[in-house]
């Protein structure tokens, strides 16, 4: 049932994608090389069909305000470009993703947005995607190989279109560091960040916001602390049940997790992701473990909060494993192929990942990290320039729990159990051995 | 009296129904009949058959034969499963013993006209009129961390009083949530009923002697056998289809594992499983079960 033989990597040598490679690995060198790039080569490459695919509709799953500047732009950009329509649907987002295996046998939009790696392969499979490879041929070269590899289903042709990254990592506010008298660039291990949060703490401070109400929050957390303990490998192997839940090595994830709840916020299963947020807005929370995405809210706030922002690598645990691994997720878009209109959707995300789309949706000036090979990392500011360095120092990226393992395991299994663990955090045995008995009970693939 | 014998008239008259007649009983019988087969009874029983299949709920041809394996995994593996079943029990307890009592008392006050009835009915009914989902918008600006009574107390988002994410409590904190919209359902319904009373009965008992409480027990509530009915249907079937409140406050995560939200959790979004068929397939038979044995006993009185 799980291929326990799948422990070999993709790499760009061997860019098919094997139902087994639940994680996805992409090397560092090439996702670098691709957002540093030169700048605007290929990018005005004709990618656009253009003229006549006829009116179409897109699907956003995000009803926030900066990512809806963003996608209205797209949306704009090429409508102008191309003289076509593009009518611009909306949904929250959990309820755009619980809905999405009927939204797509319905009557999706042409276009949406997805994300790569197992959710995307999942649908790709179902037959519910449209094959983007020829998108790939005309906008290809403006990607780097591990973004293709992320794009990539398991028949070997692509069903994505990536737009944007972000790193996880810890998030600081840099105007509190310097009251603390905090300097955060030699907080390196386990014992540098315990005794931060002491300090934190000490000033009575939340030292680590934690959230944990959606149910998703907290795997980000699980995710790091394991790679930090046992490795990426031993947590690649776990996501896809080539390792167990019940092994002392994952049962010591959480002793090192529950060192950290004395620092928490108390009130972790009552916030969402942006709750936590807040804490570290509102100057109540010292650092805060979170992708970088969310700097787009502070930036709703302030360009003085967005400015203001900083993040480093999660602490090294194991000396062996220094702070080699991240989680960091790929962003962007996908076609319905029982949309209306497949041309159109193929031909709007061949605009949306081109320079031409990209460059619209950065010209809002929303923060985002491309995917495209043609931002120039020259024009990032501080704090995206400091994602880069987090993410350099990374060699192996996993995409995030609920994106790497199967999702009727991530979803239903993992989320409400690491909520029960907070419930009461010495539980972590019966959890553990809960995982596992779920784990097995799943249906085959 | 005539002999049935001579008296075929009966089904001869039936028969006698005009073309227009039958288009009409056929279209009015007809259609709806069709509807309820079409959207409850097949999917019904195709969410029974699915639930002892493993499929995603995307390809029929992916369709696999599980025999009992979702019921085993949920009974045997998912501890979800018996967190959720308690607090339906705690649920159902709470409104059979608190809410709908409640909601019955306050019916009863307002029927006997004590002063402000109008505005007491009106207060208590309001609730009624939103949806639970709309209750549970509500209440959740009310109650999370940064939401209005934290606010109005003077805390903040890092020392707030935490009423959905205290395991300990929350179930109580939604339980009344829920029953300010299930007493004023109660009541209504009750007054309803309390209303049709012929005024001379409790004349009769007071004439007789009898005091408030036994008037109630002895004359009123027997009078009201069909409003009970009803209100004790409906009491169990609120209790074991709460969903909505609950989605809308937690989501599909395990804020409150009830069955209703443990269905919606394994059936919708990518993690779709004929689990979350199994677990409807459960909740049916939870919830007709009772309904079922009580009706019979009720018309098995009526009979006798």
């Amino acid at each position: 049932m799980h291929d326990a033989q799948g422990g070999k990597y993709m790499s760009a040598e061997n860019p098919v994608v094997r139902e087994s490679d639940l994680g996805f690995r992409m090397n560092r060198r090439q996702l670098l090389a691709g957002a540093a790039g030169v700048a605007g080569a290929g990018a005005l490459l004709a990618a656009c069909g253009g003229g006549e695919v006829g009116p179409l509709t897109f699907g956003a799953r995000t009803v926030d305000e900066s990512p809806t500047k963003q996608l209205k732009a797209l949306v704009a950009a090429y409508e102008a470009k191309t003289g076509n329509t593009v009518t611009y649907n909306a949904t929250e987002s959990n309820a755009f993703q619980n809905n999405l295996s009927q939204y797509l046998q319905g009557t999706p939009d042409d276009a949406f947005q997805w994300m790569a790696g197992y959710r995307m392969q999942f649908f790709a499979q179902q037959g519910l995607l449209v094959d983007l490879s020829d998108v790939w041929d005309k906008i290809g070269d403006q990607y780097a190989e591990s973004y293709k590899i992320a794009s990539t289903g398991l028949d070997g042709k692509q069903y994505f279109i990536p737009q944007s990254w972000y790193p996880w990592g810890l998030h600081f506010r840099k105007s509190m560091l310097a009251d603390l008298g905090i300097d955060v660039d030699g907080v390196y291990n386990w014992d540098d960040f315990l005794k931060m949060l002491d300090g934190m703490k000490s000033k009575g401070l939340v030292g680590f916001a934690a959230a944990d109400k959606g149910g998703w929050e907290a795997m980000g957390t699980f995710d790091i602390i394991n790679a930090r303990v046992n490795g990426y490998q031993y947590h690649v192997d776990l996501m896809a049940g080539r390792e167990k839940w019940t092994d002392p090595r994952t049962a010591k994830v959480f002793e090192y997790w529950e060192q950290l709840v004395p620092y928490m916020n108390d009130n972790v299963l009552d916030l969402e992701w942006d709750g936590a947020m807040q804490l570290l807005l509102q100057r109540k929370a010292g650092a805060m473990l979170m992708g970088s995405w969310f700097g787009g809210n502070f930036k709703e706030q302030s360009d003085a909060d967005y400015e203001d922002l900083w993040i480093i690598p999660f602490p090294e645990i194991n000396p062996e494993h220094k702070r080699d691994t991240i989680d960091a997720p790929i962003d962007g878009f996908c076609a319905a192929k029982n949309g209306s209109n497949n041309e159109g959707g193929a031909d709007f995300l061949a605009f949306a990942g081109d320079m031409e789309g990209v460059q619209a949706v950065l010209d809002t000036g929303v923060p985002m990290t491309s995917a495209n090979k043609g931002q120039d990392t020259s024009t990032y500011d501080a704090f995206q320039k400091q994602q880069l360095a987090v993410m350099g120092e990374a060699k192996y990226i996993t995409q995030f729990l609920d994106r790497d393992t199967r999702p009727d395991f991530a979803g239903p299994v993992v989320g409400p159990e690491l909520q029960n663990w907070f419930k009461n955090p010495k539980d972590v045995n019966k959890i553990l051995e809960s995982l596992q008995s779920q784990w097995d009970a799943l249906p085959p693939l | 009296m005539s002999s049935s014998a001579t008296r075929p008239s009966r089904s001869r008259r039936r028969r006698a129904f005009s073309r227009g007649d039958r288009l009409t009983l056929g279209l009015f019988v007809g259609v709806p009949t069709f509807l309820h087969l079409l959207l409850v009874w097949i999917p019904a029983v195709l969410t029974i058959v699915l639930s002892f299949t493993y499929w995603t709920g995307i390809n029929f041809g992916d369709i696999k034969w599980a025999g009992t394996a979702n019921y085993t995994n949920i009974v045997t593996k998912t501890p979800a499963f018996y967190d959720a079943l308690r607090n339906n029990v705690i649920w159902l307890v709470w409104f059979a013993l608190i809410s709908t009592p409640a909601g019955v008392l306050l019916a009863y006050q307002i029927d006997r006209q004590i002063r402000g009835h109008r505005f007491y009915q009106s207060a208590y009914y309001f609730p009624v009129v939103l949806s639970l989902a709309v209750t549970g918008i509500i209440w959740n600006f009310m109650l999370r961390s940064d939401g209005f009574i934290n606010g109005i107390i003077g805390r903040d988002i890092d020392n707030a009083i935490s009423f959905f994410g205290n395991y300990d409590i929350n179930i109580y904190v939604i339980m009344v949530i829920a029953s300010w919209r299930h007493v004023g359902y109660i009541m209504l319904l009750y007054l309803a009923g309390l209303k049709a009373i012929d005024p001379t009965l409790r004349e009769a008992a007071s004439i007789d002697g009898a005091t408030e409480w036994e008037t109630f027990r002895k004359v009123i509530l027997p009078a009201m056998r069909p409003v009970n009915i009803i209100i004790v249907v409906i009491t169990i079937i609120e209790s074991l289809r709460a969903f909505d409140i609950i989605y809308v406050i937690y989501g599909t995560s395990a804020g409150l594992p009830i069955l209703g939200v443990l269905v919606f959790q394994n059936i919708a979004g990518e993690g779709a499983s004929m689990k979350g068929a199994a677990y409807a397939v459960i909740l049916f038979v939870l919830s007709i079960g009772p309904i079922i044995a009580y009706l019979r006993q009720q018309f098995r009185e009526d009979v006798s």
